[in-house]
């Protein structure tokens, strides 16, 4: 009974994620391809949910949902003339990227069909995983930790210049 | 509790050099107005510092930060080969975005912190610093690609390139997720223990996934589209770094990953890289032929080189590793050189990149014109340069592993490539010029190509040199 | 010694560097000079040689690449002996030869020459197989050059075709190598070589359908190189279009790589392989023989025409290699040298009515016999070494080559030796033929009146030349008795392998 429920919630968290990722890419309007991005990023979050990922899925929450994408929308709404903007969404060479993208799917289910899934149950009432994850970022993990901030610091200045206006020749 | 012990800080201290360094120099950017020769300057001391440090860590050989990366030996040996690259990058960007009228301070930074990223990438001992050195360096390049922002070409390579690559980076974090999923680590060392695990179905296609977000990478055939564009239409300098530093850096956590953990016997996946590496012989061969601009044309040339590489990795030798290591040297040299001889004849508006603008160039510039002809015989792979060496000893291990067929795709291939690119030697030496503008010859960029020129040479009759180093870093 | 032999004329090269390009007599000077002193060097070389010696001689080995078992391996034995004097002498003459006839870019020129002569001696002086690959690859580049930069109006599509032609057939060479290696490590206690003295013990157990392949790469090398018919097509080209001296070059030593690497690496390391083929190459030689002496009778063009010829007298030596008697490959070694001297003799003489009168048609000339007459009498001299007239060297080597193949048990059919017979007589036919069309009847041609004779330096370029010609043509023990043991060797261990003396596999 109780892994019935389990697996409905899966199931409804999977739904949705899909079907609001296609509109995202399949709509015509970016006010609504934005929109429809809330529920793909709220599907996800659900799922983490359901893995025991807490900490990942309150993450997913905060920034994906709670600061990119409110900027996304601001950027959106904040540009003139862009509701009614027609994307053009064609594709170039559709049997081609059809038989690639069958082949990559025919061969992922293949071997998730292949494999022997270990099954685990789980006996006792899952622990919240922040507390692990934090211990592991600053011991073990703290030289990837480090290194993200890094490419933080790329981003930024890649994100300065394209933000800047064009210099005339100097 | 200790996180981390001196010995950790000491055996990376050359990558921590290298991150202090674009720290520094973006300060130095922000602090004073005009500083375009200081940030200069401050990086390649920088740089040269970080060369002084992993000289020191060389003979280390260990693991730091909880067996996140390694130190010494392999690591330190192609610290020194991406701070070499980036030197001359920069010696020959000095006078080159002058000329261009590109010179913003930002570029130095981000040439040194995209060489940190090639620094992580070949001292990796973990997934993880893989993936995230691969996108320090991408992100750079990314930024650099689009350094032409008035232009349409720099544009579409930015935007090229970053699609692209972000897509292939989607690839690689999928195959580590598979990886990891198998095997409960993302540490190399520890998933090579763990033999059981060699031939799961999940497993196999985690390393899939990852092939195809290196062949991405190092612009292997059939994820070659980016490499044309992207070359043409970067700052040629830009260029010379992302096909040098980029693909030794690529390499070399290729090597890495698949060395280290598959135990180097998995007959289906070294099939499949075979045919990989035969495809992007073939392809970036014959395609080269039909260009008419120089930068493209090495763009194919790097397709088919990654190839050559290939046969090595598929070769899954120790002699294959080897030879990898020796081609990526030499490569990258014949490269810097190409590419800076090419800046050197660039107009400011991006001319002269077409083969009729080198005609005549013999008698006009004729040490510039030797050089770079000394490039392109050490491309095709002639005796004596160092070229040759490198396609010797991976052919050789592709004859030890019967894989002749590959070895004798390889020498056809050569054999194509040796059309276009004496195409080269023979306007500069073999036609008239019409035209008779004066080209100026800055002394730092002229300083650097004579110096890659020289090292293609020794390499070429003194392999043991390096060769004797490479065979103990593995 | 064999070092300091190689590496003289890179004396000259970096005495080269520090001169400014426009002391034009200075740089020919040293040109001459380190070709020459590489000369003395080798005619040392020459009166130390043992020639009962049946070993590798003033060996000198060095390691070079440890892990792959390379090595810097030099050393002479009856086979090479004389090709490396040939080379050093032609050398020296070559550059003089082309004294005033090169104008632009002198000093890279003679760069390129004494680059060339490195690679050449290299090739013949190598005994690893590696060490041979790298010059015979590296001499590409100095010929090219030479082809591309002073060559004749179709210069680019000569000095193209001239090196992918050759990058061809070397490049499966080199998997062929990298074979022959890998073989050697698979032994027990084998590892990866490219030794030629430890691959000769090796290389003839390898199992026939292998040795058939690897005997095929080697050979289509060697065979293009030569060249053999059918694979003869980049030589007019080249020849035509080079300068004077590349062609003197190309004709007296280049093309004798090719049929020294047949003797060298083919008949030793794959007895077996060649002797199933002998019989196919022979035709192919025979057919070279008599297509390029026919095809040389219709050329209009002098130089076209000797080219030609070197087609068909290369098939000779290749006819005479195959025969695998003594006679025939003494006679193929003599023919090589025979070669080199009277078509490098024949291109200098073309080069220098070139040089007077910018043609080198047949029709521009006639009845100049009266205008040149030492120049005549040089020409003439030569036509008949070339036509293998007795008492001159041509006749030595072609007589010993037919006779070889004739007697050749190998071959085991005379057809071979009659029709290669009558391609003597095609020779004989064309090239007499030329010279009277150019020398003999009325003086036709205005222009011709002004010709003027040979200069001192022309003559002296030309006599050391004709005094060899005559020499090896009466008396030719001496060149013969230093190659003789080494034949032998080389004719016992085939035979041998025939006769199933040998066993096979280890």
């Amino acid at each position: 009974m109780f892994l019935q429920l389990f697996d409905i919630i899966f199931y409804f968290f999977a739904t949705v994620t899909l079907i609001s990722a296609g509109i995202v890419v399949f709509s015509k309007n970016i006010v609504r391809s934005a929109f429809s991005l809330v529920f793909t990023f709220f599907g996800i979050a659900g799922l983490y949910v359901l893995l025991n990922a807490d900490f990942v899925a309150v993450a997913q929450l905060f920034v994906y949902v709670g600061g990119i994408l409110v900027l996304l929308l601001f950027a959106v709404m904040l540009t003139q003339k862009i509701s009614n903007l027609q994307m053009k969404i064609t594709t170039l060479h559709p049997i081609i990227a059809i038989i690639l993208v069958a082949s990559l799917i025919g061969v992922l289910c293949g071997i998730v069909r292949m494999n022997d899934w270990r099954i685990i149950t789980i006996s006792e009432i899952p622990q919240s995983t922040a507390q692990s994850i934090g211990k592991a970022l600053i011991t073990t993990h703290i030289l990837p930790f480090e290194i993200i901030s890094v490419i933080l610091l790329v981003a930024i200045i890649g994100a300065a210049m394209l933000a800047r206006k064009s210099e005339k020749k100097s | 509790m200790e996180f981390f012990s001196k010995a950790d800080l000491i055996g990376t201290l050359p990558l921590l050099v290298v991150f202090g360094c674009s720290l520094l120099l973006l300060l130095l950017d922000a602090l004073f107005k005009d500083a375009k020769k200081l940030v200069f300057s401050v990086g390649i001391i920088g740089m040269l510092t970080a060369i002084g440090c992993s000289l020191y860590t060389f003979p280390l050989s260990a693991t730091a930060f909880s067996d996140m990366v390694l130190v010494g030996g392999y690591a330190s040996f192609f610290n020194i080969l991406f701070l070499t690259i980036g030197i001359i990058v920069f010696l020959l960007s000095y006078s080159y975005l002058e000329k261009q009228h590109y010179h913003l301070k930002e570029f130095y930074t981000l040439i040194v912190i995209s060489i940190s990223g090639m620094m992580l990438m070949a001292s990796s001992a973990d997934l993880i610093i893989i993936f995230l050195g691969i996108e320090i360096m991408s992100v750079c390049f990314y930024v650099l690609a689009g350094y032409k922002r008035i232009k349409v070409e720099g544009n579409e390579a930015a935007l090229k390139y970053f699609l692209l690559g972000a897509f292939a980076t989607g690839f690689l974090l999928y195959g580590i997720a598979l990886i990891y999923g198998t095997m409960g680590t993302t540490n190399l060392i520890r998933i090579s223990q763990n033999f059981d695990a060699f031939s799961h179905p999940l497993y196999l296609a985690g390393w899939g996934l990852l092939l195809i977000g290196f062949s991405f990478k190092i612009a292997a055939v059939p994820f070659h589209m980016w490499a044309p564009d992207v070359y043409e239409g970067s700052l040629t300098t830009v260029t010379a770094l992302m096909s040098t530093g980029g693909k030794a850096a690529a390499f070399s956590s290729f090597i890495l990953a698949f060395s280290i953990p598959l135990s180097m016997h998995n007959e289906k996946l070294m099939m499949v890289i075979a045919i990989l590496s035969a495809a992007s012989m073939l392809i970036g061969n014959v395609f080269g032929l039909a260009q008419k601009n120089i930068k493209r044309m090495l763009a194919y040339s790097s397709i088919a080189h990654a190839g050559y590489m290939l046969v090595g990795l598929a070769s899954g030798t120790k002699l294959g590793m080897d030879g990898i290591i020796f081609y990526l040297i030499s490569y990258s040299l014949t490269n810097l050189g190409a590419f800076g001889i090419i800046s050197i004849f660039e107009k400011e508006n991006g001319g002269n990149l077409s083969y009729e603008d080198y005609a005549g160039l013999g008698s006009r510039k004729p040490i510039l014109a030797a050089l770079l002809s000394l490039c392109m015989f050490s491309l095709v792979g002639i005796p004596p340069f160092a070229g040759f060496i490198g396609k010797y000893y991976l052919f050789a291990s592709a004859v030890q592993s019967n894989l002749t067929w590959l070895a004798i795709i390889g020498v056809m291939t050569s054999l194509v490539s040796t059309y276009y690119y004496l195409r080269i030697v023979v306007y500069m030496y073999f036609r008239e010029s019409q035209q008779s503008e004066l080209i100026f010859v800055p002394s730092l960029a002229l300083a650097s190509v004579v110096l890659v020129s020289i090292g293609i040479f020794i390499f070429g009759i003194f392999p043991s040199l390096i060769l004797n180093v490479i065979q103990n870093l593995l | 010694m064999l070092t300091y032999l190689l590496f003289s004329p890179f004396i000259g090269i970096l005495l080269l560097f520090f001169i400014n390009k426009e002391k034009l007599s200075l740089i020919k000077w040293i040109g001459v000079g380190t070709s020459l002193i590489s000369f003395v060097i080798s005619l040392a070389l020459y009166f130390q040689f043992d020639a009962a010696n049946t070993q590798m001689q003033f060996v000198q080995q060095v390691q070079w690449i440890s892990a792959l078992d390379i090595s810097y391996y030099v050393g002479v034995d009856g086979l090479s002996i004389l090709l490396i004097v040939l080379t050093t002498f032609l050398t020296p003459i070559a550059l003089i030869g082309s004294w005033d006839s090169i104008t632009v870019r002198l000093k890279e020129y003679v760069m390129f020459m004494l680059l060339l002569e490195v690679g050449m001696l290299g090739v013949f002086l190598s005994v690893d197989l590696f060490l041979f690959y790298v010059f015979w690859e590296a001499m590409l580049i100095p010929m090219y050059f030479i082809i591309g930069i002073w060559g004749g109006k179709e210069k680019i599509y000569a000095a193209t075709k001239f090196f992918i032609y050759t990058m061809a057939g070397s490049l499966l060479m080199l998997i062929a190598i990298l074979w022959l290696g890998y073989y050697a490590s698979t032994l027990p206690d084998g590892m990866f070589t490219t030794n030629l003295q430890k691959l000769y013990a090796i290389a003839p157990s390898i199992p026939m359908n292998i040795q058939l392949w690897l005997f095929l790469a080697f050979a289509l090398s060697f065979a293009i190189k030569v060249p053999l018919f059918p694979l003869h097509t980049w030589l007019p080209d080249a020849h035509v279009q080079a300068p004077t001296a590349g062609s003197v070059i190309l004709a007296g030593v280049l093309l004798k790589m090719g049929t020294y690497g047949l003797l060298r690496f083919c008949l030793p390391l794959f007895p077996d392989a060649s002797l199933q083929c002998a019989s196919y190459i022979s035709t192919l030689a025979v057919i070279g023989i008599v297509y390029g002496a026919l095809v040389a009778m219709v050329q209009t063009d002098i130089k076209k025409l000797v080219a030609y010829s070197s087609v068909s007298h290369l098939g000779f030596v290749v006819l005479g290699i195959f025969s695998m008697t003594e006679e025939g490959i003494q006679g193929g070694i003599i023919q090589m040298i025979n070669h080199g001297l009277s078509t490098g003799a024949l291109f200098l003489l073309v080069g220098m009515i070139y040089d007077r009168r910018h043609t080198r048609e047949i029709s521009a000339y006639g009845g100049i016999a009266k205008q040149v007459p030492l120049f005549a009498t040089f020409f003439l001299i030569v036509t008949f070494s070339s036509i293998g007239l007795p008492g001159l060297n041509g006749f030595v080597g072609e007589f010993l080559i037919l006779f070889g193949s004739f007697q050749s048990r190998i071959l085991g059919n005379y057809i071979y030796a009659i029709i290669a017979a009558s391609g003597v007589i095609f020779a004989a036919v064309y090239m007499l033929w030329m010279y009277q069309r150019v020398f003999f009847g009325k003086l036709t041609n205005p222009e011709n009146q002004s010709l003027t004779d040979l200069t001192k330096r022309e003559i002296g370029v030309l006599i050391p030349l004709i005094i060899f010609i005559v020499w090896l043509g009466v008396y030719p023990k001496p060149f013969l008795n230093l190659s003789a043991e080494t034949t032998k060797q080389l004719v016992k261990k085939i035979e041998q392998v025939k006769s199933g003396n040998v066993t096979l596999g280890q």
